[in-house]
């Protein structure tokens, strides 16, 4: 490239992009080149004895999750999108509801519901004459694993595949209808093969919420490659085998990544025409429409409406003796360290968004994909990848430190707030920028070119056009963000600063510590923020469609 | 000459063929300059290339006597004093008439006489406080020329700027718009599609296929 047009291709954004860029590779490059350290003497072990189970487990897990979230999430959008029948507007926005309960709370709160002593089984033994001494159900096992992690992450399926479906034409239904097919064949023939870039997104993305997991499989007893990273890192103070793991992991991820993108299929479905007539719902009659109805209650129910009566009432039983000041204290720096984490998350992702919009290169290019791998690589091998990254970091400083006379001789970030922050942008930072880059994709680069022609520099084009103008992008990446930050456990579970809390590591603590009614009340606190965000976003989106 | 490009060389990343090829031409101050062409021919891509939007691979573009772009030099698109009319008009949404109007004119002290003098060049003394929604497409077609015009430009630049009104309205405001340039006395490169539209206000047409130029025609000296 001419030298001189080199020069107009770097400027701020460019070097802010790739600093932020750099951060976020440098742990996972950590991980893969300490892998190549050699192993510790637990490794062998580990590998003949434990490894097997975990590599099994995990991906019985995933396979089984994937296939019932697919059926429950199509099978719901398809009745709410195709058909009418009792109550369907309701279930059009209740069955998204699950999403608000974090996977593990849901774990801990069905094995209240259903063990000897829950609810379900005293009621039978005192009412139906059922026998003591037999416990009927058994969630602490693989299946139960797999059904709370279908209840609750169903609706990735069904809001991915609701939208669409939304989008498919009318024309296309009754061309079939005309050719001669009746609905089941319709549903088969033409809408699933064309849903299938849908599904495939969508399941991709259970998947992945499933490997990040360590809440559900942790209280169930499961080994899995999460749980066994915490083992080897904290039960056993194996680094190496941590990061061994952690990498093993990654190459897990990348196979189905990989996969991912051969189902996907070369072909991307969409149409010669922008006016779409969207499909008219069929009115559903007889014992149909009632099905439909009990299906869709059925959903949420489990997913909703059981959890959280069943939390609600732990939450009258122990909120006395639960929420004190430090309670109050710690659910207040629990939001705060979210909310600075989420406005971090969307000022990285407005610099490097910036960056690659204005410039088309093959950097600006990789740039932009780089930014989306934190959310592919689980939690905990970020974490490792982290935390590793900043001992080596603090000991190196070890001298400036001293020199400073600081905190002499000791670890400070390693052992700071700065660590668990830094770890949940390179997380989340996938999540922000998706919803800061659709914003600048909307509005184009017309405006800021305008703007520059009129005399204005880059810098001062992004407060006075960019910002303004993509201010909703901005505000959904905060919400979408903070809500995923509220929940959060693995991460923070490794990463937080001694006697540091958040609302999902306490209730996590309560409902370990066998004081699952006490966990009630920071799981319902989670709840109540996610549902109050998604209706906030709700509201900010029909504004704008207005 | 007003406007000076030699060799001028351009294609976009990641394509094989020079969207702009060798182009070498030369505009005379004052001049309405009109670029026709069929979509691909590299009009519009030469408009960014002399604002600055885009960076040529070599060449050398001298705006009055100064180099805008040579191998050695390269002048930012906010320093070049070149105002664009785009397509579609990209009037900031966020702001009223008199503030998109306002927006490039650097001088507090006289933004607002400055503001109010282009409107009336413009005939829009009214829609000061409107927002650009709230106009119709040849109204805002207008405010995009003063906002370029406002800051007193030494080039104009004008991308498709019939393209979103329609018949009855073109004929009208082509003729409006060449008075109003006139009376203001700047340089000004259009580019379009339609024939007749670059022949009723040109004085100098430039026809591109290509990224070359096929002919050209000047209303004063006729030249191939």
């Amino acid at each position: 490239m001419h030298l001189n047009r080199l020069k107009g291709h770097i400027n701020g954004w460019f070097i802010a992009s790739t600093l932020i860029i750099s951060l976020i590779i440098l742990p996972n490059l950590n991980i893969i080149f300490r892998v190549f350290d050699g192993a510790s003497e637990n490794w062998a072990h580990i590998q003949k004895y434990l490894l097997p189970g975990y590599a099994l487990n995990t991906s019985v897990i995933v396979l089984f999750t994937g296939l019932f979230t697919l059926l429950i999430g199509l099978v719901s959008a398809w009745l709410v999108t195709a058909y009418e029948f009792p109550f369907r507007r309701f279930f059009t926005w209740g069955l998204i509801l699950p999403l608000t309960i974090p996977a593990y709370i849901g774990a801990y709160t069905y094995q209240g519901l259903l063990n000897y002593t829950g609810v379900v089984q005293s009621f039978f033994r005192n009412n139906l004459g059922f026998g003591t001494g037999t416990n009927y159900f058994d969630l602490m096992n693989l299946k139960g694993s797999i059904f709370v992690f279908t209840i609750f992450l169903y609706p990735y399926v069904f809001i991915i595949t609701k939208s669409f479906l939304k989008k498919i034409s009318a024309s296309i239904i009754e061309s079939g209808k005309l050719l001669g097919k009746s609905n089941l064949e319709i549903f088969f023939q033409i809408i699933l093969p064309i849903t299938r870039t849908a599904l495939v997104g969508s399941v991709s993305l259970v998947i992945l919420e499933v490997i990040n997991d360590y809440g559900v499989v942790k209280y169930y007893g499961i080994s899995t490659f999460s749980t066994a990273i915490f083992k080897t890192w904290f039960g056993m103070g194996d680094t190496a085998s941590a990061i061994r793991l952690s990498a093993l992991l990654m190459v897990f991820v990348f196979l189905i990544l990989s996969m991912e993108k051969l189902l996907r299929g070369r072909k991307k479905y969409s149409y010669s025409s922008t006016k779409i007539r969207p499909m008219k719902r069929q009115q559903l009659t007889g014992i149909k429409k009632y099905l439909a109805t009990i299906f869709s209650s059925l959903i949420f129910s489990l997913g909703f409406v059981i959890p959280v009566a069943q939390l609600l009432h732990w939450g009258y039983l122990t909120y006395s003796k639960v929420v004190d000041i430090d309670f109050i204290l710690m659910t207040l720096s629990s939001i705060s360290v979210s909310i600075i984490a989420s406005i971090l998350v969307i000022v990285t992702a407005l610099i490097v968004g910036n960056y690659v919009r204005l410039s088309n290169t093959t950097i600006s290019k990789l740039y932009s994909k780089v930014v989306t791998i934190g959310y592919s690589i689980p939690g905990a091998v970020i974490a490792i990848g982290v935390i590793t990254l900043l001992i080596f970091v603090d000991r190196q400083l070890r001298g400036f430190y001293n020199n400073i006379n600081f905190i002499s001789g000791n670890l400070f970030l390693s052992t700071s707030l700065f660590m668990l922050i830094f770890a949940y942008v390179i997380r989340f930072l996938a999540i922000g920028y998706q919803s800061i880059d659709s914003g600048y994709d909307r509005i184009g680069n017309k405006f800021t070119e305008a703007s520059r022609l009129l005399g204005e520099n880059s810098l001062s084009t992004f407060f006075k056009v960019d910002l303004p103008m993509i201010k909703p992008a901005i505000y959904s990446g905060i919400v979408l963000v903070f809500i995923d930050l509220v929940k959060e456990l693995p991460l923070t579970l490794i990463l937080r600063p001694f006697n540091f809390n958040t609302l999902a590591t306490k209730s996590f603590e309560y409902a370990n510590d066998e004081m699952i009614h006490e966990a009630s009340i920071a799981a319902l606190i989670i709840i109540t923020i996610s549902i109050l965000a998604i209706l906030s976003m709700n509201q900010l989106f029909k504004k704008e469609a207005t | 000459m007003f406007i000076k490009i030699k060799n001028l060389n351009f294609k976009y990343p990641g394509n094989d063929s020079w969207v702009i090829n060798d182009f070498d031409y030369s505009f005379r101050k004052g001049d309405i300059i009109g670029i026709l062409g069929a979509s691909g021919s590299g009009k519009s891509t030469l408009l960014r290339l002399m604002a600055g939007l885009e960076v040529p691979h070599t060449g050398e573009m001298l705006l009055n006597e100064q180099v805008i772009f040579n191998k050695k030099r390269i002048i930012k698109p906010e320093k070049r004093n070149i105002g664009m009319v785009f397509q579609d008009y990209a009037l900031f949404p966020h702001m009223t008439v008199s503030k998109n109007i306002g927006y490039g004119i650097t001088s507090r002290k006289d933004k607002n006489k400055r503001v109010e003098e282009v409107l009336k060049l413009v005939e829009m003394e009214d829609y000061a406080k409107r927002y650009p929604h709230e106009l119709s497409g040849g109204q805002q077609q207008r405010i995009a020329l003063a906002r370029a015009l406002a800051p007193e430009p030494s080039l104009l630049l004008m991308d498709e700027p019939f393209s979103s009104l329609d018949h009855d309205l073109q004929i009208k405001i082509r003729e409006e718009l060449r008075s109003i340039i006139k009376k203001a006395g700047i340089t000004s490169v259009f580019v379009t599609h339609n024939r007749e539209n670059c022949e009723s206000i040109s004085d100098e047409i430039i026809e591109l296929e290509n990224g070359k130029i096929k002919y050209s025609q000047s209303k004063t000296t006729s030249l191939n």
